[in-house]
């Protein structure tokens, strides 16, 4: 569990992954044969049109759905012979989720929202506040650290969500649409701090978005049609 | 990298202690619903419980646990019955008697200030109020010191009969049979008519067992009356206390009626109940689990985009189900507990405002409790445990 196989070089690689769906006896295909290897430092946009697939592609990747066939491995992790409680802990420990909908929960704290991951992996209470403590400063909201969601505005929520993203050190940051529901200032300014992370801290950044804008300062633009993947710029 | 962690303690008792915070804003209606749900099951058992208890007092008053006793003569000579029997010599020798009693009946006229009515004249010990049940109105009843008195308690009807308007029998007053004046120090409670007793109270006057002889030359004991303790076997006592009867008597056999046909009336009547209980108890079950089910199936699939979320973060079904099960031990342990307190209550009050004596039904409060807690616990972890064991993705979906 420790090594990373050399066999799949980078940190995700997928091979002929195919996902369908079953919906009122009709065979539904949403991805077909998708191969994508993305290495550590990447910055990459999935681009597409709405039910194009580019959704199910990120829930894949951030090991929230599982595909129906083909090779998938994590962090020198094979996906498909992983337990679920071993794709809970890769979750956990690599991956960080931004959600359009920031995902926060209503009933907790901006503090205990961004304390949560940790709590799954073991890490005192005591020790988990101070990092997530850490993490809300350096999305500039340590005073509002004790509001909660409902009490926070949109661009306010998305850093929050971001921080809960970050505390646990991953190495993957995958974004759904993180700033489809700001103002166009807010979204500005969250896809610098995103841009930022990636720079300064060498973590993996994928993004979901139809948006050109955003699409054009990212790295790598991976496009979805018809459940088939493109790079851009690779013919 | 290490897939292995246990979430550790402080987390978990943080979580508990945010769910008890959020309590009162999230799910006072989930703590109500339950709290109805434990005390109707709690409050219908005690009632049911307490009518029964009632029902069964009525079967006591009529009777059925009191022994009449006759003394027919051996053959056809005709000796007369003793006067006096040692009645303390049977109660030592049977257990299970409550009070035992001797009467020695006469009838003739009684005249109060020139008013002539025929009446019972009933020669008794002290002991026969207990054994007969005989209410009294006013005054006291004879006591054993009374023995050589002329003193005499009477019957309501009776008192009645002997007053006129606005000359009424009162206590202190003197009535005269024969030749004789009895002082009156006491008068009974009207009461209905007793279907196994020789003599009918109302129509009577009680006077000392040893005074007898002053109305009657030859007075004899013609009924013994045994009360016995509560839930006593009354076949067992009869034969026991015939028995010790036969012993002190030559030339008369002992007769003991038990009352059988109440009793069985009674045992019908228990089981009647026991049925009636036994529903009662089911139906209120079905329906507090139904409430009981529906508060927390609704607070869990409230919360299942919360149980996504909590996934993908990193939240292993056994996390999600600590969590659920933390809460749901702590909100159906206060609504059952709550419930309990509640359905006592109303029991108590619904006792009170009826009249009935309130006694504690011993299987109502483990049956509303544990049922409330067992529904709500299975109901509170068992959707959530199903929810994660879904893709995170559908149990983040939006319903």
């Amino acid at each position: 569990m420790m090594t990373e196989t050399p066999a799949h070089p980078g940190l995700i690689s997928l091979q002929g992954i195919g996902k369908s769906y079953q919906l009122a006896g009709q065979h539904l295909p949403i991805l077909n044969d998708v191969c994508l290897s993305i290495a550590r430092g990447d910055s990459c946009g999935i681009l597409g049109a709405s039910g194009s697939g580019k959704s199910t592609l990120l829930n894949i990747l951030g090991l929230l759905d599982l595909p129906n066939g083909g090779q998938y491995h994590f962090a020198g992790h094979d996906i498909f012979s992983a337990s679920p409680d071993e794709l809970a802990a890769i979750r956990n420990q690599q991956i960080g989720f931004v959600f359009q909908s920031f995902n926060l929960l209503p009933r907790l704290s901006a503090l205990d929202n961004v304390a949560l991951p940790l709590s799954y992996r073991g890490v005192s209470r005591h020790e988990s506040v101070e990092q997530a403590l850490r993490m809300l400063e350096q999305v500039g909201l340590a005073e509002r650290a004790h509001h909660r969601p409902a009490d926070l505005s949109g661009g306010q929520r998305q850093r929050v969500a971001i921080a809960r993203a970050l505390v646990g050190n991953p190495s993957v940051i995958l974004a759904d649409e993180p700033t489809g529901n700001l103002d166009s200032t807010t979204a500005q300014e969250i896809m610098d701090l995103l841009l930022a992370l990636n720079r300064e801290q060498q973590v993996t950044l994928i993004i979901v978005t139809h948006d050109s804008h955003i699409a054009e300062r990212l790295e790598r633009k991976i496009l979805v049609r018809n459940g088939a993947v493109h790079e851009a710029g690779h013919p | 990298m290490s897939l292995r962690v246990e979430q550790s303690l402080s987390q978990l008792l943080h979580e508990a202690f945010v769910s008890l915070r959020t309590l009162g804003k999230r799910s006072i209606l989930a703590l109500l619903g339950i709290v109805i749900g434990s005390s109707s099951v709690v409050a219908l058992i005690n009632i049911g419980h307490n009518a029964a208890v009632d029902a069964a007092m009525i079967f006591k008053d009529m009777g059925t646990d009191t022994l009449v006793v006759q003394f027919p003569a051996k053959g056809s000579n005709n000796v007369p019955m003793r006067t006096r029997l040692d009645l303390d010599a049977v109660r030592q020798a049977v257990p299970g008697i409550a009070h035992i009693g001797a009467l020695t009946l006469f009838s003739g006229p009684i005249v109060f200030h020139g008013r002539t009515v025929n009446a019972n004249f009933v020669g008794s010990t002290a002991n026969i109020q207990h054994a007969m049940r005989l209410p009294l109105r006013e005054g006291r009843f004879l006591s054993p010191f009374d023995a050589n008195e002329t003193y005499g308690v009477i019957g309501d009807q009776l008192a009645e009969a002997l007053s006129a308007p606005g000359d009424p029998l009162q206590l202190g007053d003197r009535v005269r049979i024969n030749d004789y004046l009895f002082l009156v120090v006491g008068i009974l409670r009207d009461q209905p008519r007793a279907m196994l007793m020789p003599v009918q109270a109302n129509e009577s006057l009680f006077v000392p067992a040893d005074g007898m002889r002053r109305i009657y030359a030859t007075p004899q004991i013609s009924n013994v009356i045994i009360r016995a303790a509560p839930d006593q076997d009354m076949e067992r006592i009869a034969r026991e206390a015939a028995i010790a009867l036969s012993s002190q008597l030559t030339e008369h056999t002992v007769e003991i009626q038990v009352p059988q046909q109440m009793i069985d009336g009674m045992t019908r009547q228990s089981r009647t109940f026991a049925y009636l209980l036994l529903a009662l108890g089911a139906i209120s079950l079905v329906g507090g689990g139904v409430g009981v089910m529906n508060v927390m199936l609704m607070n869990v699939s409230e919360r299942r985009r919360e149980i996504g979320i909590r996934m993908a973060l990193g939240a292993r079904q056994r996390d999600i189900r600590n969590l659920f099960l933390l809460e749901a031990v702590t909100l159906t342990a206060v609504g059952a507990l709550c419930g309990a307190v509640l359905g006592m209550t109303a029991a108590w009050l619904y006792a009170w405002l009826s009249g009935w004596q309130f006694s504690l039904a011993v299987a109502a409060l483990p049956l509303g409790v544990g049922s409330t807690l067992l529904v709500g616990l299975f109901f509170g972890i068992y959707p959530a445990v199903s929810a994660s064991r879904l893709q995170p993705v559908e149990a983040l979906r939006d319903e």
